[in-house]
């Protein structure tokens, strides 16, 4: 016997059916590429949210952990409860000393309400004193120039990164103010760059509207001796800030004389743990796509199988025909069976590629000059959802097509 | 051609039909015959078990010496497509299928291939004068045209004989006298075994024999008409 799935003949007798009858065919090729189409856009466009969504955390280090010092809620060692106290670059080297599992320890200390002048232009914001480091922490993007580096803390020198937004107000319609001077609290610092962010973090403020100076300047300026606001630390790849946290409290509440159970003494916060977090959300997000999808393969899978069921009962005069003329039972079953699969295949290739299609514009519509978001599905995930349609499209087209087996010629034809 | 012996049919149910009660029947090859009777004889039971189209319950078919019983569907559908072809009262073209394709689709079944039943069907249909209305679907054909479609049809795997159910029911009375001249020709002309299921009884008498059947028995009349 022949198979029919290498049977060129059998392939010309389905093309002609499936030509011959235009409606039944285009009815039921769109229920399936409307199923696909939709999978395939939830599978894909889930993706390109989470990128989406990701985007607000770029450049921020997600193994990371934030700690500030606050007020003692607990008296310890003769100290009474309510001391404020601060940390210094001793507690930011004895960490460094003390856990290797750290990769940077560094510090933000911030001035708020301080007025940026250049010449008649006046703005005001924050003053941020930052080490080199600080971008292995949060990075900004560097318009123009370049970012505070490790000459800059130890000489003090007296530099400053500019927000772009505080430059454009300060020096409206210059291309680049880099090597000008601009008045930091009524003292002169020269700009070595222009910094913007594009994420949705901010640690007090937006870099943008800041102006950040060596820490070591900053504490000269402001008076705040070797103190700092808050230590920035970032992990290794093994270390988990989960089991650091309470090492991280020991070493520094020892050094200040804070009782070691005075949890509100700091806050310790946690940022790999809420990435963790959204990365529990991003895969809820994934599962509910993968749900939805689902459900609406299985809608279209048993609108399949009823328009099948419809055609089998509108065609019972043709099968019977068939039969009566010596086609075997299993060339009828073939035939329903053959013609489903390849609809099936025509109408999800198109329902991917329209997907695909719909995927790159969106994808085209949110890009923008950092990061190009992967509306886009993986090969494998398109053969899935093709095989997956291709297979479960048989099974919907099995019963009918037993049931159109089943015809027996002098029942069809004496169907008048 | 066709030998039956003694064949019984009960179509079971909460009564028992006994629709077929020993028919004993014999055709020859190249012969013309009608069966004829009233409706309820069983003439239709006859007819679908002579086409293979239905199972008997005793007796013995012998159709080109082959003999007939318990098939497989498969073996039946094999039968059928190599040594019976169909005429039916309406026709029974399959409709998207033009003339040609409704000619060849016996072919299909048999794994010839699609240009070489396509001339095979052109042949046919052009010895049934209808060589111009080849690609036109049967919508498009008046009923007599249809019904030699349907011959051609049958003609086209040179079947063992040609079974035919009341072909001219659907037609009016000259196209019915076309179709059965159609028949009388094949028969004369290429020695085609022929049987007619009818009740009209102009069909009959323009057959060789007329095979009476009256509730599930052959009526002993043995009076032959010759033609001419």
């Amino acid at each position: 016997m022949k198979i029919p799935f290498f049977d060129i003949e059998n392939w010309k007798e389905i093309g002609s059916t499936l030509a011959r009858n235009k409606t039944r065919t285009f009815l039921t090729a769109f229920g399936i590429f409307w199923g696909v189409f939709m999978l395939a856009c939830l599978m894909g466009g889930a993706r390109g949210a989470e990128d989406l969504l990701r985007r607000n955390f770029e450049g921020f280090a997600t193994n990371s952990a934030i700690l500030f010092p606050g007020n003692t809620t607990m008296p310890y060692k003769g100290h009474a409860k309510g001391r404020r106290w601060q940390a210094d670059h001793t507690d930011i080297e004895r960490l460094r000393l003390l856990l290797p599992e750290l990769q940077t320890v560094t510090s933000q200390s911030s001035q708020w309400n301080i007025s940026f002048r250049n010449g008649r232009h006046s703005f005001s914001g924050q003053v941020w004193g930052v080490e080199e480091a600080f971008t292995e922490v949060m990075l900004p993007h560097i318009e123009s120039g370049r970012f505070i580096n490790e000459a800059d803390v130890k000489l003090q020198r007296k530099v400053a990164v500019v927000g772009k937004k505080v430059a454009n107000e300060l020096f409206p319609g210059e291309s680049s103010p880099v090597r000008k001077t601009i008045l930091v609290n009524g003292i002169s610092y020269t700009i070595i760059g222009i910094a913007y962010q594009t994420s949705e973090i901010q640690m007090n403020d937006r870099i943008d509207n800041v102006v950040i100076i060596p820490v070591s300047t900053f504490q000269k300026s402001f008076n705040r001796g070797d103190k700092v606001d808050l230590i920035m630390m970032v992990g290794r790849r093994s270390a988990d800030f989960s089991e650091l946290e309470s090492k991280i409290r020991r070493i520094l509440y020892s050094r200040h004389q804070v009782d070691p159970n005075d949890k509100s003494a700091m806050w310790f916060l946690n940022i790999s743990d809420m990435f963790s977090k959204v990365d529990t959300l991003f895969l809820a997000i994934s599962f509910l796509a993968l749900f939805i999808g689902l459900s609406t393969l299985v809608a279209g899978i048993i609108g399949i199988g009823n328009i099948m069921w419809v055609i089998v009962k509108e065609r019972t005069q043709e099968f019977g025909i068939r039969r009566a003329i010596g086609a075997k039972p299993i060339d009828v079953t073939v035939q329903i069976l053959s013609e489903g699969v390849t609809l099936t295949a025509i109408a999800g290739m198109a329902g991917i590629s329209l997907a695909c299609m719909a995927l790159g514009i969106t994808a085209m519509l949110t890009t923008n000059e950092t990061s190009v978001p992967r509306f886009q599905m993986t090969l494998w995930q398109a053969l899935l959802i093709i095989g997956i349609f291709i297979l479960l499209g048989t099974l919907a087209g099995l019963i009918p097509a037993i049931k159109a087996m089943r015809i027996k010629p002098i029942e069809a034809l004496n169907d008048k | 051609m066709i030998k039956l012996t003694d064949i019984n049919k009960t179509y079971p149910g909460a009564v028992p039909l006994h629709v077929l009660k020993g028919i004993n029947l014999h055709v020859k090859k190249g012969e013309l015959v009608s069966i004829m009777g009233a409706s309820g004889s069983g003439k239709s039971t006859l007819l679908n078990i002579l086409g293979i189209l239905d199972n008997y319950d005793s007796g013995e078919y012998l159709l080109d010496g082959t003999l007939i019983k318990d098939l497989s569907e498969n073996r039946a559908a094999e039968y059928r497509n190599r040594m019976i072809g169909f005429v039916f009262q309406s026709f029974n073209l399959i409709n998207y299928k033009n003339a040609v394709e409704n000619v060849a689709l016996p072919l299909f079944y048999q794994g010839v291939s699609r240009r070489k039943r396509n001339l095979l069907a052109m042949e046919q249909l052009e010895k049934m004068g209808l060589a111009d209305r080849s690609h036109h679907l049967p919508g498009e054909l008046s009923g007599g045209q249809k019904q030699r479609v349907a011959i051609a049809r049958a003609m086209i795997t040179n079947p063992s004989i040609i079974l035919a159910d009341e072909p001219t029911g659907a037609l009016d009375s000259t196209t019915s006298r076309d179709v059965m001249e159609l028949f009388r020709q094949l028969n004369r002309q290429e020695g085609k075994t022929i049987v007619i299921v009818t009740h009209d009884p102009g069909v009959g008498k323009q057959c060789d024999r007329i095979i009476r059947i009256s509730d599930g028995l052959i009526i002993p009349d043995n009076s032959i008409i010759t033609s001419n």
